[in-house]
């Protein structure tokens, strides 16, 4: 797949190529050559943009930035210091790339900067670049900076193909690398961080390191092709490049296109440009970023996924739209010329790509084989040994089930968590050892929540100390504390809404404790699925499944990391009674492999069913811990449920 | 006073009332009681028209609000004290308790109101300028309670005003609920101190998975076996 | 004594950007729209007055009488598309740019991409100043300042003490339980947008009124007002003059004893400190936010 895929490339790239080296043969007017270096500037910026804010989610206004350093780069070591055309490019392409490397350092840092605070800090970085450059004398100085025409190969006819030629080289390592992170590890990464970045980093995602990453491969091709721009305009000013009219552009051309896959900014840029060109070629010049703000505003709302998803649903329609409509204007002839078709051709395409529609159909869903029959609420050790024995060699029953314990997995010491002056955690001491199944209970606001989120690395605890497997965790980032063999499930389901069933507990076996490639872990989430029993559901994109599968889904991906201790935070919160033996009976299947489970669950006769043993926290105490049944008729416990005065009449 | 027939609530996919039929007559206190995660303020949330994703009736002096708009709902002589009190933590007491008081056919009313919350709940009086967020527990239960008096209702929906407080502040609170009865003023309690909600009302029901598995007087309800396992969900 | 004119001078233009962030700060906190499209308003604001006066012979200041009501209309109906709509807070910062975009050109194409000035003889306040003590002040800037205090502490004694202003507090701190105590957020919405862009028509006033104004002339504002929204602490109006007055003379003082290319350094640096440690406002505390 990806090496036919970046083959194709290759051959996209000489095709095109041969359009300039041969241009005069062909008989190909110069205008076309001038027109495809403006798309292919923009399908560069648009792609660069893409990689960072559509892959990942985080929404940037600053590419401008980008543009501009790499413009200046070139600008000022060419024109001011001499250095070869040619050198200063990937110079640019390498000081962009270190931008944006400090401006994730800082953004990325601090968590909670998605959305609009995100976007609000990108916007301000052109404005300082732009203040920079106007101060220093040495970069511009405030008149900006004339780039020395580059020599260019004497086979090429004339400096616009040169231009073409080099554009066509950027954009097309754009797209290709584009394509190359969206097929691999690195694309997944980026995919489950605009899905659901805690969930992401709860199942071993690397999340900081992944955008880092990203917002380098932005700056780097931002920059690269920022450098060849310094040499289209040939005089490089701060208006030129640290504006609102890049962002702008990219933004548009992205949400037009479609930001989760690699295609979307292509089209997104093509389109855009053709437009635009059509429209200044009619004398409606004025009319340009009308338009443009017209489609990003209608779009948004509209359709927000853009071009390249519904392509995908109706390309016969599209392309029969294109061909009919070009067709007809150019037999008729009545009007303009052979790009004026072709435009209002794409044009109609457009329209019937996006035209609203029926919802695509849900996925067919195949009958269950077993889930629809509720699963016997007792499963026997035979059962579940048996359903856990063709699950795969990963999940293997080990020697430690119910009753058998082992040695202390998780050991918290003192633990204790404010929140502002509320004491939510105070001084708990608990150990857990390997082969429990431990429930944990406790009224609304006990702090058995607080407790999963100190285990998961999802909040730190003000003092104390919490060790798993011997580990101490506090301060580990989440994806290491997952990748030292803890994992969760959310109260309320967070799947990866743009990937199957299947590619959700993929991804948490391809970053799980031992990370697997793409087509092993698919291949291995078969088996995750068969524990609870959702291989039915495989291909179903979450939207489609209800709250009971989204649970189930959570404890597979939840189990795809092979953790050693299982958190599932009111697993069952919101099912009917049906569901809720069935949940039961998928949870015995899952510590029947021999993982350690801590259950947090309103349901005591849940609880009683399933635990080998109970902790009951009240007011952010432990109130009391053990076997089930001794917890279950301590008068403290009662009490704690039923009042002040219950234990005091007893039943 | 309240009529709930048939009623079923959703999350979504996940139903989580199943045909509640519950009554409170003029001037009564009654009690919801049962586990954590049974309904109880779902239910309360849906009469009080804050979650609207139901079907059956919720009729108020005869006028079904099931369909009324959350904002039109206090038009009806129904006030909430939230679960977790809620109050507007970034305004003053005295904000939070005028708020109580916004819709235009009780604003007359303001100053008696201010003047009956301040009686009732002296500690509001003196903390009148603070802000609601820097109140402790159980004075964030009182202006959570005060604000709903303020919206003169005939109905108080109340929704574990016991959570997280004190004992000696819950005995406040519910003094204060026998108060407010007192004066007339039906009450419907949603509470998980099961012992002390069924000490301060006439009638309660036990809601567990959804539904209503028993209900009678507080006397048949104390201390009953039944009562006892659902809360415990045994 | 250059520097202290220099920022007692700058402090009164911040006043100005007070005025242009109040309504977005407010549309932001309280009905989480973040409304780049508020400088469109403000720009056809300025430009309006521009045209009223050269054209009609309107005093520029009693301009307002006429856009204000217009805005107010502009902006309550663009409340009501966005909540028709479902357009949440981030989607309607690309929405509203969008519309900010749609704006400019069509100013542009209106009054075409030159500057535009009032003439003295329709605007008798550019060549006033007055003088106090030692140091003197362009009219427009001292008008404008007036303005924002007058326009800030209505705002503010509004919010505080009429049951609007508390309903809209409330609403912007738990909209659940706000529509319990008969808080119609619609509307109330609407009237709060419709208020904003009446601000943005006053805004767009005192611009013109010491300005020459073209249609890309909300670029230079954007970094500016977003600095005085953030510093101010979003959806606090009282903030908003504070950061106004301090961003104002901020970038004087830096204009005034480096370069004038320099304040933007400071100022947009100064907004990404406020955005990576204090995101809430100087005034609120960072864990509150984080809540």
């Amino acid at each position: 797949m990806m090496a036919r895929g970046l083959g194709g490339f290759v051959l996209a790239f000489a095709a095109l190529a041969a359009l300039a080296v041969w241009r005069e043969d062909l008989g190909l007017p110069i205008f076309y050559l001038v027109l495809a270096s403006t798309a292919l500037f923009w399908i560069a910026q648009a792609t660069s943009w893409n990689v960072l804010s559509g892959y990942s989610g985080y929404f940037s206004f600053g590419q401008g930035a980008f543009v501009g350093v790499g413009a200046y780069t070139t600008a000022v070591l060419g024109g001011r210091h001499g250095v070869d055309f040619y050198l200063t490019v990937p110079v640019a392409a390498v000081f962009s790339a270190l931008l944006a490397l400090l401006v994730g350092g800082l953004a990325f840092r601090l968590r909670s900067f998605r959305g609009e605070i995100f976007a609000l800090l990108t916007l301000a970085v052109p404005f300082i670049l732009a203040a920079l450059a106007r101060v220093n004398s040495e970069i511009d100085g405030g008149q900006g900076v004339v780039v020395p025409v580059a020599e260019y190969p004497e086979w090429l006819a004339q400096f616009q193909d040169f231009l073409y030629l080099l554009n066509l080289v950027v954009a097309v390592a754009a797209v290709a690398a584009a394509f190359a992170i969206q097929h691999t590890r690195f694309g997944w990464a980026l995919a489950s961080i605009r899905d659901a970045e805690d969930v992401a980093e709860g199942l071993g995602v690397a999340t900081f390191r992944y955008k880092m990453l990203a917002i380098a491969v932005t700056g780097l091709i931002g920059g690269a092709a920022g450098s060849l721009f310094a040499l289209q305009i040939g005089f490089v000013t701060v208006e030129s490049v640290f504006g609102l009219t890049i962002p702008l552009f990219v933004i548009v051309m992205s949400v037009l296109g479609g930001r989760a896959h690699w295609l979307g900014p292509v089209l997104g840029a093509v389109v855009i440009v053709l437009i635009q060109d059509r429209l200044s070629a009619s004398g409606f010049e004025g009319w340009n970023l009308i338009v443009l703000g017209a489609i990003l505003a209608v779009l948004v709302v509209v359709a927000p996924d853009g071009l390249q998803a519904r392509l995908w649903r109706r390309p016969w329609q599209a392309a029969v739209a294109l061909v009919a409509v070009t067709g007809v204007l150019a037999i008729v002839d009545g009007w303009g010329g052979p790009l004026d078709w072709f435009v209002a051709g794409v044009l109609a395409a457009v329209a019937v790509v996006l035209w609203p529609g029926k919802a695509p159909a849900p996925a067919e869903r195949r009958p269950a084989p077993s889930a629809a029959v509720p699963v016997p609420t007792d499963v026997d050790r035979g059962e579940a040994a048996e359903s856990s024995g063709h699950s795969g060699p990963q999940l293997r029953p080990n020697s430690t089930i119910d009753g058998e314990v082992g040695e202390v997995l998780v050991e918290c010491r003192d633990v204790t968590r404010y929140f502002g002056g509320v004491r939510a955690l105070d001084g708990v001491s608990l150990q857990i050892r390997a082969g429990e199944l431990v429930g944990l209970v406790g009224p609304n606001g006990s702090g058995k929540t607080t407790l999963v989120n100190l285990l998961s690395g999802a909040l730190r605890p003000t003092s104390g100390s919490i060790a798993v497997a011997g580990r101490d965790i506090v301060g580990l980032a989440p994806h290491r504390i997952a990748h030292v063999g803890v994992s969760r499930t959310h109260q309320i389901p967070k799947p990866f809404e743009s990937m199957t069933v299947r590619d959700n507990v993929a991804m948490a076996i391809m970053f799980g404790r031992s990370a697997r490639p793409l087509a092993a872990a698919r291949e291995e989430a078969q088996a995750c699925l068969d524990v609870v029993h959702l291989r039915h559901l495989a291909d179903a994109k979450p939207a489609e499944i209800n709250l009971h599968e989204r649970q189930l889904l959570e404890m597979a991906r939840a189990i795809a990391t092979k953790p050693k201790v299982l958190l599932l935070d009111e697993a069952l919160a919101g099912l009917n009674p049906a569901e809720i033996d069935a949940a039961v009976a998928v949870v015995r299947r899952i510590h029947a492999t021999g993982i350690t489970i801590v259950i947090v669950e309103h349901l005591l006769r849940v609880v009683n069913q399933l635990a080998t043993r109970v902790v009951v926290l009240n007011q952010g105490a432990l109130l009391a811990d053990g076997d089930p049944r001794t917890v279950m008729n301590d008068p403290d416990v009662i009490r704690a449920y039923l009042g002040r005065h219950a234990h005091a009449r007893g039943t | 006073m309240l009529e709930v027939r048939e009623l079923e609530a959703w999350y979504g996919q996940a139903q989580a009332l199943w045909g509640v039929d519950l009554s409170v007559a003029d001037g009564e206190v009654v009690c919801i009681v049962g586990p954590n995660g049974a309904g109880k303020s779902t239910l309360v949330q849906s009469i009080a028209g804050l979650h609207r994703s139901t079907r059956g009736t919720i009729a108020v002096d005869g006028v079904d609000v099931a369909r009324v708009p959350a904002h039109r709902v206090g038009d009806h002589g129904v006030a909430l004290v939230p679960e977790g009190r809620r109050v507007f933590a970034r305004m003053t007491v005295h904000d939070n308790l005028v708020l109580g008081a916004y819709r235009r056919a009780v604003r007359p009313g303001l100053s008696a109101g201010l003047d009956r919350v301040h009686a009732l709940f002296p500690r509001l009086g003196e903390r009148s300028s603070q802000l609601a967020g820097s109140l402790s527990g159980g004075e964030q239960q009182m202006l959570a309670i005060g604000r709903a008096l303020l919206a003169q209702p005939r109905l108080l929906l109340m929704d574990e005003p016991s959570l997280g407080l004190a004992p000696v502040v819950v005995d406040e609170v519910f003094d204060a609920i026998r108060a407010i009865n007192a004066d007339g003023v039906s009450v419907l309690l949603v509470e998980q101190d099961v012992e002390r909600a069924l000490e301060v009302s006439a009638r309660g029901y036990v809601l567990a998975e959804g539904r209503i598995v028993a209900s009678g007087s507080s006397a048949e309800l104390t201390g009953s076996a039944l009562v006892r396992r659902s809360v415990l969900g045994l | 004594m250059t520097t202290l004119q220099a920022a007692l001078s700058g402090a009164l233009v911040g006043g100005m950007f007070a005025v242009m962030a109040a309504g977005l700060s407010l549309t932001w906190g309280m009905l989480r729209v973040i409304n780049l499209a508020h400088f469109g308003l403000i720009l056809v604001g300025a430009y309006l007055t521009f045209e009223l006066a050269t054209s009609w012979g309107i005093d520029p200041i009693l301009t307002i009488v006429l856009t204000v009501p217009l805005m107010f209309l502009v902006g309550a109906g663009l409340q009501w598309a966005f909540d028709r709509l479902g357009v949440e807070e981030f989607a309607s910062l690309l929405v509203s740019f969008g519309l900010l975009i749609i704006v400019m050109q069509t100013v542009s194409n209106v009054w075409s991409a030159d500057f535009q000035r009032m003439d003295g003889d329709v605007n008798p306040y550019a060549t006033e100043s007055v003088s106090i003590g030692r140091f003197v002040f362009p009219a427009p800037t001292l008008i404008a300042f007036v303005f924002a205090v007058v326009i800030v502490v209505a705002a503010d004694q509004v919010l505080r003490r009429t049951f609007a202003g508390r309903a809209l507090r409330a609403f912007a701190e738990d909209r659940t339980v706000a529509s319990a105590f008969g808080i119609d957020h619609r509307r109330l919405g609407m009237v709060l947008a419709g208020l904003s862009a009446a601000s943005a028509a006053v805004a767009g006033m005192l611009f013109a009124l010491g300005n020459a104004v073209t249609p890309s002339t909300p670029f230079e504002w954007i970094g500016m007002v977003f600095a005085v929204v953030i510093l101010g602490g979003i959806g606090q109006v009282g903030g908003v003059l504070l950061a106004g007055v301090l961003v104002g003379t901020l970038s004087a003082v830096v204009s005034a004893t480096w370069s004038p290319a320099l304040s933007p350094l400071v100022l947009f640096s100064a907004i990404i400190l406020a955005l990576l440690f204090r995101p809430y406002g100087l005034l609120t505390p960072a864990a509150r936010g984080a809540r």
